[in-house]
């Protein structure tokens, strides 16, 4: 399935229509720790967050953590995992890492968090940019048969994030090319401990913002609009979900 | 440097900077109607290719933000270093969340 937007009359650049459509595949295949139908089911479940009334509730609160209730799910997503795509999707600002560790520790694995994150994000970006550009969100697709790989790099380690993460000297060749050039800031190694859903990841969010090769250099006039309108749309969008990063 | 974290209110030397940010605004906050006004604006002053790519960035970023703190990752050192101590400060970025409670 090729994505389209047929609400639209405008011409969607190449390399984000096949991006899109690679992640759409990615999506619906077996992951590492999740199976199809759980990775479409978080796909839904993102877009369950726009109706939730406690995740209303719980971004208006002072603090999240001083508002009780349920958030509105129609998966069959554990409550832990309904929990953490709601937090995730609605309040990403205001994550800590003890929270992460209550959701590990509650029984998704690291891996299996670590997946969600990166899927969490994705569709994230194919939503956003069907809203952006005034279209409906694009159908999910079916989930593929087929069990998770389950692997998980010998490198991965807990240290400087609050997940697993491999450092640059620490891959291994089964981990495949984790770090291709040389961009490895912490941006690029937070779903390392992944590694395919990092590439899954990653393959659309460099043709949405810029290729790795070209974030540092500034001069660059890869879009049809100049390098500072996109940095200023970056910072704002980051700035409006209280990123630090 | 504030016209990032409390949007376009000044002089800047981007063209359509205003205009830009509202789109990022509205795009935020999922205001179809806002959305369609902005969106519009943008066709008109850069182009349908713009708006392709305003939408492509925006769209970015909310991934890029949901990896970053769902994973927790330090923030010093973020882009490529250039973030410093003084500019989170000046910047306001030091009243984020997740440095204001550390």
């Amino acid at each position: 399935m090729t994505i389209s937007y047929p609400q639209s009359d405008l011409t969607v650049r190449d390399d984000l229509i096949n991006a899109q459509t690679r992640f759409w595949e990615h999506l619906a295949a077996p992951g590492t720790w999740l199976s199809g139908a759980e990775r479409v089911a978080i796909a839904a479940e993102v877009r369950n967050v726009r109706h939730c009334e406690f995740c209303k509730i719980q971004i208006d609160a002072l603090s999240p953590n001083s508002v009780q209730g349920t958030h509105q799910s129609d998966t069959d997503l554990s409550p832990m995992m309904v929990e953490v795509i709601h937090r995730i999707v609605n309040d990403p600002g205001r994550l800590t890492e003890s929270w992460v560790r209550s959701a590990v520790d509650s029984g998704i694995s690291n891996g299996a968090y670590v997946e969600t994150v990166g899927l969490i994000a994705t569709v994230m970006i194919m939503d956003t940019f069907a809203a952006g550009i005034g279209h409906d969100d694009v159908p999910l697709p079916q989930p593929a048969a087929g069990d998770p790989i389950r692997y998980t790099p010998a490198g991965a380690k807990r240290a400087a994030a609050w997940v697993p993460i491999v450092e640059p000297e620490d891959v291994t060749d089964e981990d495949g090319e984790l770090y291709p050039g040389t961009r490895n800031a912490y941006i690029q190694r937070a779903l390392s401990s992944v590694p395919a859903t990092k590439h899954g990841y990653w393959d659309l969010a460099v043709v949405n913002y810029l290729p790795a090769e070209h974030m540092p250099n500034f001069d660059t006039d890869l879009r049809a609009i100049s390098r500072n309108q996109i940095e200023l749309i970056a910072a704002r969008t980051s700035a409006l979900h209280g990123c630090a990063y | 440097m504030s016209d990032v974290t409390g949007g376009v209110s000044g002089e800047t030397d981007i063209p359509h900077a205003e205009l830009l940010s509202a789109y990022a605004e509205a795009v935020y906050h999922r205001d179809g109607g806002l959305i369609a006004k902005k969106q519009a604006e943008i066709r008109q002053i850069l182009g349908d290719a713009a708006l392709v790519d305003c939408a492509a960035v925006a769209s970015a970023f909310h991934g890029f933000v949901r990896v970053a703190d769902g994973t927790g990752i330090p923030y010093e050192g973020a882009g490529g270093g250039t973030d410093t101590t003084d500019l989170r400060s000046e910047a306001g970025i030091d009243q984020f969340y997740r440095i204001a409670g550390e």
